[in-house]
């Protein structure tokens, strides 16, 4: 549930990088051979509406709607008294409040289908796009034919603006400032998590979420607040953050240990030094530059925003790096063998 | 790592599977409606999404297509078979098909992902609705238990949110103080919205960046998370002293959750608590703004999802029942004053209720 900083700024998302974005996405559409787009959304996957119109809901579900031409559609079961809310940090695209969106979406697109009988629509992610919205869709638009969108979105969603990378330096910079405010002597999970939560937050973190691997010795899996306990000598705090609905994570690494403080930094400046490759492979990139005495490579991944997912794996030690988008920002999760002792880390890169 | 509450509930899972002679009960989550993944497995579901094959024997699978989210399932949920899968409805309809002729229902069935219905080869899939929803809505003791410590953090922390409330803070802040408080006290997720203004505020949703001024009222509700249960409270305060028109509308929203809480015990419907407290709003020729264009709902209920059946409106015949946990709120627009709420956190009992908030139902007022 969001319920941090909520607002737009034209400063920061200019209406126009908007347009562009929708643009793109029309152009991809028509080359599919389709008359409009739909994605879904709801604050689990909102990242491809939030990336078309700049809005994320905090609560509930909609469903967005670009027609061929025309103003883009929002319907949304959030109750009518936020629709007014809705536009004030919507900038594009005509709001209505309904409890059942898909057949506003779906009486919508059957009355202007006009001497078109057959609809074809692009349905962002169709597999996993809501059967109980399919149905109303296939019921409620004559000869309508839904049909996988989510290639085409992902070709519109290839362009990285100004904007998207002011927003994720932002971003950036929240979770940075959240981790730094953790006391690498706090003796459990919830003294490391709250301090975290609240500086992301104050700076105006949409959301935030913070985990700790309590025990690096033990194990490198993260847990939340309600299940975490005492914190070994050595911990990880990951911090997932969206600022307006832009998501980046990082992850940093603690000790007690004194003799594993300068390794520990040490990794830190290797993460933080590491630029994203102009050609070659990214695994080659993280293999030549992630190097040092006693010191390997366990496991990495690399996230980007993948249709409605916020952050989804795009390359990994253990598979291929076929989705990865050179051009893009990506985050990098990586793990380290320091002389043995376990030390994860995540940041923005590009 | 399971909770407490985990084991009696998948004994009433069981049991309601055999009188609804389900074989597998297929459960769909996200973060937004996580209840049903949580009610089988125990895990809070937070990036992603995830299902959970349960059988009649207790067996079962979570299968989640975020990697890292897998990894948590493994440290922090009460089952062991636990997959990552990058596509999740191929992963979901590989394991069902292996399952052959028995009797599959899912649920929430329309939120159900597309192709787990229709692929190259149907499957059959019956709304399993009718075997889960009223396991959510009516709580076992144990249930009820998790849901009394959400509402007293639910109390503390709005003491919290009063001390943090002051002429000069942005909205964001407050939430900042509210769910640091959280994170310290060991609870993972809260629903928050928030209004801050006067007569112009139509309704509460969440921060802008609005800064604190005397004179504005500044509603909220906060609903902590405690074993993934939640509990609810809402109130009103204002910064600096409350005026006449701010008193004599609170008093009339005092009034009418007074009436609906006292309307509540097992078999009363939902509509007559609605009617209650909507009845005093009428009383005093506010009846226009008990209708949608003002008002959502006048209380729901919760447990595993912060906004459960039933909800508390005029035209919903559920009949409540004894161990169900609900909110009262007639919250809604007050043509004099704006937008105010009020709200506790009860649990419906045989011969009336069991009050779980204990903030004095007052207009606040903060310097």
């Amino acid at each position: 549930m969001r319920r941090g900083l909520m607002a737009w700024d034209e400063q920061e998302l200019p209406r126009a990088a908007l347009e562009t974005r929708v643009a793109l996405l029309r152009e991809a559409v028509q080359a599919i051979g389709c008359d409009g787009f739909v994605a879904y959304t709801n604050i689990a996957k909102g990242a491809a509406v939030a990336w078309l119109s700049g809005f994320q809901p905090y609560w509930n579900e909609g469903l967005f709607y670009v027609p061929a031409t025309g103003t883009p559609l929002f319907a949304t079961a959030l109750s009518k008294r936020v629709a007014e809310w809705i536009g004030s940090v919507m900038p594009i695209g005509q709001v209505q409040t309904t409890p059942k969106p898909a057949l506003l979406i779906a009486q919508h697109i059957a009355q202007n289908a006009g001497q078109n009988k057959t609809k074809r629509i692009a349905i962002l992610e169709l597999d996993d796009f809501p059967a109980g919205h399919a149905k109303t869709f296939l019921e409620n638009i004559p000869g309508v034919e839904l049909v996988d969108g989510t290639a085409a979105f992902a070709k519109a969603r290839a362009h990285v603006d100004t904007a998207e990378r002011g927003l994720l330096a932002h971003a950036d910079r929240l979770a940075e400032t959240g981790l730094a405010a953790i006391d690498a002597k706090a003796a459990n999970a919830q003294q490391a998590l709250a301090p975290c939560d609240e500086h992301a937050r104050l700076g105006g973190a949409e959301e935030c979420f913070a985990t700790v691997a309590p025990d690096l010795q033990t194990s490198a899996r993260f847990q939340r607040t309600d299940t975490a306990g005492a914190l070994g000598q050595t911990f990880a705090v990951r911090s997932s953050l969206a600022y307006k609905a832009t998501w980046v994570r990082r992850t940093r690494s603690f000790t007690r240990d004194a003799n594993l403080v300068p390794r520990f930094a040490a990794a830190d400046a290797l993460l933080a030094s590491f630029q994203p490759p102009t050609e070659g492979s990214l695994a080659k990139a993280i293999a030549g530059h992630f190097t040092g005495p006693d010191l390997r490579v366990e496991s990495w991944l690399a996230e980007q925003p993948a249709g409605s997912s916020p952050l989804s794996g795009v390359a990994a030690s253990a598979g291929s790096e076929e989705n990865w988008q050179r051009q893009a920002p990506f985050v990098l999760n990586i793990e380290l063998s320091l002389n043995g002792a376990r030390w994860l880390g995540a940041r923005l890169v590009g | 790592m399971a909770t407490s509450t985990h084991p009696a509930r998948l004994k009433a899972l069981a049991a309601s599977m055999a009188a609804e002679n389900t074989d597998v009960l297929v459960l769909f989550g996200n973060n937004w409606h996580a209840d049903h993944l949580r009610y089988a497995t125990d895990f809070g579901i937070q990036e992603g999404q995830g299902i959970a094959l349960v059988r009649a024997d207790g067996a079962t699978t979570l299968i989640l297509d975020d990697p890292a989210e897998a990894e948590r399932a493994r440290a922090e949920a009460a089952i062991g078979d636990i997959l990552y899968a990058p596509s999740l409805v191929k992963e979901a309809r590989r394991l069902l098909t292996r399952e052959g002729n028995r009797q599959i229902g899912a649920a929430p069935f329309h939120l159900l992902p597309y192709g787990l219905l229709n692929g190259e080869k149907d499957l059959r899939v019956n709304d399993g609705t009718k075997v889960i929803e009223r396991l959510l809505m009516t709580k076992l003791e144990v249930e009820m238990d998790a849901v009394r410590r959400a509402a007293k953090l639910a109390d503390e922390g709005y003491a919290i949110f009063r001390d943090a409330a002051r002429p000069g803070r942005k909205d964001y802040e407050l939430v900042a103080e509210i769910e640091t408080f959280f994170r310290a006290k060991g609870v993972p997720e809260n629903f928050m919205i928030i209004g801050v203004g006067g007569q112009e505020v139509r309704g509460m949703a969440p921060p802008g960046g609005k800064v604190l001024k005397p004179g504005d009222m500044v509603t909220t509700e906060l609903t902590p998370c405690v074993d993934g249960y939640y509990a609810q409270i809402c109130r009103t305060l204002v910064v600096g002293e409350a005026n006449e028109a701010q008193k004599q509308a609170f008093a009339v929203y005092l009034e009418a959750m007074e009436a609906g809480i006292a309307a509540v015990a097992a078999g009363v419907t939902a509509a007559e608590v609605a009617k209650a407290e909507n009845d005093v709003f009428r009383k005093f020729g506010l009846g226009d703004y008990v209708t949608s264009e003002y008002t959502r709902v006048r209380g729901h209920g919760m447990g595993l999802f912060p906004d459960q059946k039933p909800q508390i409106l005029e035209d919903v015949q559920i009949p409540l029942e004894t161990g169900m946990t609900i909110i009262v709120h007639p919250n809604t627009y007050h043509p004099a004053v704006g937008y105010l709420v009020l709200g506790d956190s009860l649990i419906v009992r045989d011969r009336g209720h069991e009050l779980l908030c204990g903030t004095p139902r007052q207009l606040f007022s903060v310097q």
